[in-house]
C-alpha cells in the first residue's frame, strides 16, 4: 500500500532506520584515511563505536534504507511487497543533510546506505550512486561509507559506487541456494555471487593500480562483507561455517555477518522459533568466525558431519581443546606462537606479548595475567616453567565440570550474548612477531645522561 | 630517601624525572611523588619540583632517541593516567631502559618485559588511558552554539584531551570546537583552519554554553529517535548495553538521557 501524504524528516528517519535495523553490519573499520583538510571527516582502521542501542549492538553508522518500497516479496523480510507497512523514501539531499549534521556532532562514524528495490535493481542502484556522489563531491564528506551493491544492477554502476564507498556488501541472505529458492523467490544465488565476484576482482585490480600510482582513486578500500540469516532454514552450523570459510577463501571477504532470524512476518514457510531469535547459536558462530580469521582454525577442525552443531555450553575453542587433550598442556615459555593461539584464554594479543616478554626472561603465572591471558580458562591447558597453576588433571570430564561450574556460578542468568561486530580491523592471522635478540638486560644502577 | 614532588601533568612529571636523575643521589635513594597523593612518608626528605618545559623537552627527546617513538607513546600515555604512582613507575622503567650497556634496539623493548612490576604497571596505565581515549573518540557529543561553535563536555578519568586533539582537528578541520574536561577544567580548543591546543584550568565563563543554534534541537530529536528505532526489540539486552556503554558516559551524551536507568524509555 502506498501512503500518499508527505512525511516529515523525523517520520522518514523513524521508518527507514526501523526498516534497516535487521541488517547487522554496523562496523566502521578497515580503512585508515586522514582528512584532506578541505572537507569533513576521516576514518580510523579500528572502527569507532559511537553508541549502543537497547539490544546491546554498537551504533557506529547512520544505518538507513534509501527507501523501504520494494518490488520483491522475500518471505523473511519486513519490507516484502505484500506487507502492509508504512512506506517512505528519502531524497539524496535529506540523506546528505542527516549524515553531515549527525557527523558534525560526532553522533556517527559515517553512513550505511541500503535500500529496498524501487522499480528495478538498476534504478535503485542509480539512486544510491547519486546520493553518494552528492555526499562525497558536493558536501565533501570524507567519513566512512558502507553501501549495498544491489544484485542485478549493471556492473558499471556498482563499479562507480565502489569508488565512492569505503565498504560494499552484497547479502548472501541465506546460507544455501536451496533456502534462497524457498524463501526469496525473486533472488538467486548466482545473481548474488556475481556482484560479489565483481567487487573482489575490482578490489584486486585496484590494489595493483595503487602499487603503481599511489594517488590512484581507491575502490572499496575497506573491502566487502556479507551477511546470512541464521535459523530461518534448516542448515547445520557445519554447513554455515563452511560457507563462511569458502567466502573468506574464494571471495576475500573482510567479514561475514550472521543474523539470528527474527520472525517479523507470518508465513507458513518460516519456522516458529518459540524461544525467540537463536541468539546463542549466532554467538557461537561469531566465536567460530573469529577462530577462522585470527586463530588459524579451519571449519573442518571445529565441526564435522558427525558433530554438525556447536556445543551450547562451551565456546568453540574450549570445545576443540577438550577433544584434543593430547596436545595439552602447553609450556608457555617454549611453545611457538601458533600453538599458544590454540590455548583457550590466550588470544592474538596475549600470545604476541608472551612471545615478546619471554625473550627477556622466563614467565610466571602473574605475568601471564598481566599479558592479558584469561587464567580461568587457560589454567587447565598450560604449564609455566613446567608447573601447573594448581594440581589439575588433563582429563576431559574434570576440566569440563570446572569450566561449566565456573561459568554458571558467574551468572545465574541466561548466557549473555554479545554482538561481536566491533573490532574487525585486524589482519587475517598475521605472521608471528619477529624473534627478538637474546641480549641480556642488566638492571644496573648506572646513569645515562639526558 | 629523597622524594621529588612534581606536578601531575606531563611537563611536571618529566621535569621531576630530570631533577631526580640529575641529583645523582642513586636511583635507589630517590622517588617521585605527585603531591595530591595524601600521606607523607616519614624519614624522607621532600623536594618540590617546579615544572620546566625545557627540562621536560630534554627528557622527552632522550626517550624518543633511545627508546623509539612507540615506547615514547606508551610512556606519554602512562603519564596522562590518573594513577598516583605514575611518575615513580615511569622513572623506574627509564632506569631500566637507559642503563649503560643497553643498546638502542634493547631500550625500547624493555617495555615488553611484563615480568617486571614497574613495566607491567606502566603498560597497564598506558593501556587504560589509551582505551579511555578511544572510547571518547566515539562518546564525545558536540552541540552547536548560536555562533556555529561546536561545544562538548566530558568527564574522563584520565587526562585524555591531548589524545583527542589530532583526531578531532583532522576530522573537523573547518570547525571551531571546544571539548571541556569538567573534572579537571581543562579545555581542548580548535580554531577552523588552525592548530589545536589544550588549556589547563580554563575559565568557565568563556566556555559557558550560551544559546544553542536554531537547528540544534531538531537534530537532537532526530538522533534520539534514531537510537530508539534502530534497536531490535526481540533482542533487547540492557545488561549487554550497560557492559559496553557504562552509565558514567551517558550523562554527557545527547542520547544518554534516554538511557540513564536500565529501563527503556519511549522516544520523545
Amino acid at each position: 500500500m502506498r501512503i500518499a501524504k508527505e512525511r516529515d524528516l523525523y517520520e522518514k528517519l523513524q521508518i527507514l532506520s526501523d526498516a534497516a535495523k535487521y541488517d547487522v553490519a554496523c562496523t566502521s573499520s578497515g580503512v585508515d584515511r586522514r582528512g584532506s583538510g578541505q572537507g569533513m571527516g576521516n576514518c580510523a582502521a579500528s572502527g569507532i563505536c559511537h553508541s549502543f542501542s537497547a539490544d546491546g549492538r554498537c551504533i557506529s553508522l547512520l544505518k538507513i534504507l534509501f527507501t523501504n518500497e520494494c518490488v520483491f516479496d522475500c518471505r523473511y523480510c519486513v519490507n516484502r511487497s505484500s506487507n502492509d507497512t508504512p512506506r517512505a523514501s528519502f531524497t539524496p539531499e535529506e540523506v546528505c543533510t542527516l549524515t553531515m549534521e549527525f557527523y558534525r556532532r560526532n553522533y556517527i562514524e559515517g553512513l550505511f546506505l541500503s535500500s529496498g528495490i524501487l522499480v528495478s535493481p538498476s534504478y535503485t542502484m542509480e539512486l544510491l550512486y547519486q546520493t553518494l556522489y552528492k555526499l562525497r563531491r558536493e558536501y565533501r564528506f570524507e567519513g566512512y561509507i558502507h553501501v549495498k551493491a544491489i544484485p542485478g544492477a549493471p556492473a558499471e554502476l556498482i563499479e562507480r559506487a565502489g569508488f565512492l564507498a569505503d565498504r560494499m556488501s552484497v547479502n548472501l541472505e541465506l546460507p544455501t541456494a536451496e533456502g534462497l529458492r524457498r524463501l526469496a523467490p525473486h533472488k538467486s544465488r548466482k545473481r548474488i555471487l556475481a556482484p560479489m565476484r565483481q567487487i573482489q576482482l575490482g578490489h584486486a585490480r585496484n590494489r595493483q593500480e595503487l602499487s603503481l600510482y599511489r594517488s590512484a582513486p581507491r575502490f572499496v578500500p575497506a573491502g566487502q562483507s556479507t551477511q546470512m540469516i541464521i535459523g530461518a532454514t534448516p542448515e547445520r552450523d557445519y554447513q554455515i561455517l563452511s560457507v563462511a570459510e569458502a567466502l573468506y577463501r574464494n571471495f576475500q571477504l573482510k567479514r561475514v555477518f550472521y543474523s539470528a532470524f527474527v520472525k517479523v512476518n507470518e508465513d507458513a514457510l518460516l519456522p516458529a522459533l518459540p524461544g525467540g531469535p537463536p541468539l546463542l547459536r549466532e554467538h557461537r558462530l561469531y566465536q567460530a568466525d573469529w577462530l577462522l580469521r585470527f586463530y588459524g582454525f579451519s571449519a573442518g577442525e571445529l565441526l564435522n558431519e558427525k558433530h554438525p552443531n556447536f556445543n551450547v555450553f562451551l565456546d568453540p575453542k574450549c570445545d576443540w581443546a577438550l577433544s584434543h587433550l593430547e596436545q595439552f598442556p602447553v609450556e608457555v615459555n617454549t611453545a611457538d606462537y601458533y600453538t599458544l593461539l590454540r590455548v583457550p584464554g590466550i588470544g592474538p594479543k596475549s600470545a604476541r606479548r608472551i612471545v615478546q616478554a619471554r625473550r627477556l626472561g622466563s614467565l610466571d603465572f602473574p605475568s601471564l595475567r598481566k599479558a592479558g591471558v584469561v587464567m580461568k580458562r587457560a589454567m587447565y591447558f598450560i604449564t609455566c616453567r613446567g608447573r601447573q597453576l594448581a594440581p589439575l588433571k588433563i582429563e576431559e570430564d574434570f576440566i569440563l565440570e570446572r569450566l561449566l561450574c565456573r561459568s554458571s556460578r558467574k551468572s545465574g542468568e541466561p548466557v549473555s550474548y554479545r554482538q561481536l561486530s566491533l573490532f574487525d580491523a585486524g589482519q587475517l592471522l598475521g605472521p608471528p612477531p619477529a624473534e627478538l635478540d637474546q641480549t641480556g638486560v642488566t638492571g644496573g644502577d648506572g646513569y645515562g645522561s639526558f | 630517601m629523597v622524594l621529588f614532588e612534581c606536578q601531575g601533568n606531563v611537563d611536571g612529571i618529566l621535569t621531576g624525572i630530570y631533577d631526580a636523575w640529575a641529583s645523582r643521589l642513586g636511583h635507589g635513594n630517590v622517588g617521585l611523588r605527585i603531591p595530591e597523593t595524601g600521606t607523607m612518608e616519614l624519614f624522607a626528605e621532600y623536594r618540590s619540583v617546579a615544572p620546566d618545559p625545557e627540562k621536560a623537552e630534554k627528557v622527552a627527546r632522550t626517550i624518543r632517541r633511545r627508546m623509539g617513538e612507540r615506547a615514547w607513546q606508551t610512556l606519554y600515555q602512562a603519564a596522562l593516567s590518573s594513577r598516583r604512582d605514575r611518575a615513580d613507575r615511569i622513572y623506574r622503567v627509564l632506569v631500566l631502559a637507559l642503563a649503560p650497556g643497553i643498546g638502542a634496539d634493547m631500550a625500547g623493548r624493555i617495555l615488553d618485559r611484563l615480568q617486571d612490576p614497574d613495566v607491567a604497571a606502566v603498560f597497564e596505565m598506558s593501556r587504560n588511558v589509551g582505551n579511555e581515549a578511544h572510547r571518547y573518540l566515539g562518546f564525545v557529543r558536540f552541540q552547536e552554539l548560536s555562533g556555529g561553535i561546536l561545544f562538548s563536555r566530558i568527564r574522563p578519568e584520565n587526562q585524555i584531551l591531548p589524545l583527542l586533539g589530532d583526531h578531532f582537528s583532522n576530522r573537523f578541520p573547518r570547525e571551531n570546537f571546544v571539548i571541556f574536561d569538567t573534572g579537571r577544567r581543562d579545555a581542548l580548543l580548535h580554531r577552523a583552519g588552525g592548530p589545536w591546543a589544550v588549556f589547563e584550568k580554563a575559565e568557565m565563563e568563556e566556555l559557558q554554553p550560551g544559546r544553542f543554534s536554531a537547528g540544534e534541537e531538531a537534530f537532537r530529536k532526530l538522533w534520539k529517535g534514531f537510537c530508539q528505532s534502530i534497536s531490535i526489540s526481540e533482542r533487547e539486552n540492557p545488561r549487554l548495553q550497560k557492559q559496553l556503554w557504562p552509565l558514567k558516559y551517558r550523562k554527557w551524551m545527547t542520547e544518554g538521557e534516554d538511557f540513564l536507568s536500565n529501563h527503556r524509555t519511549s522516544s520523545p
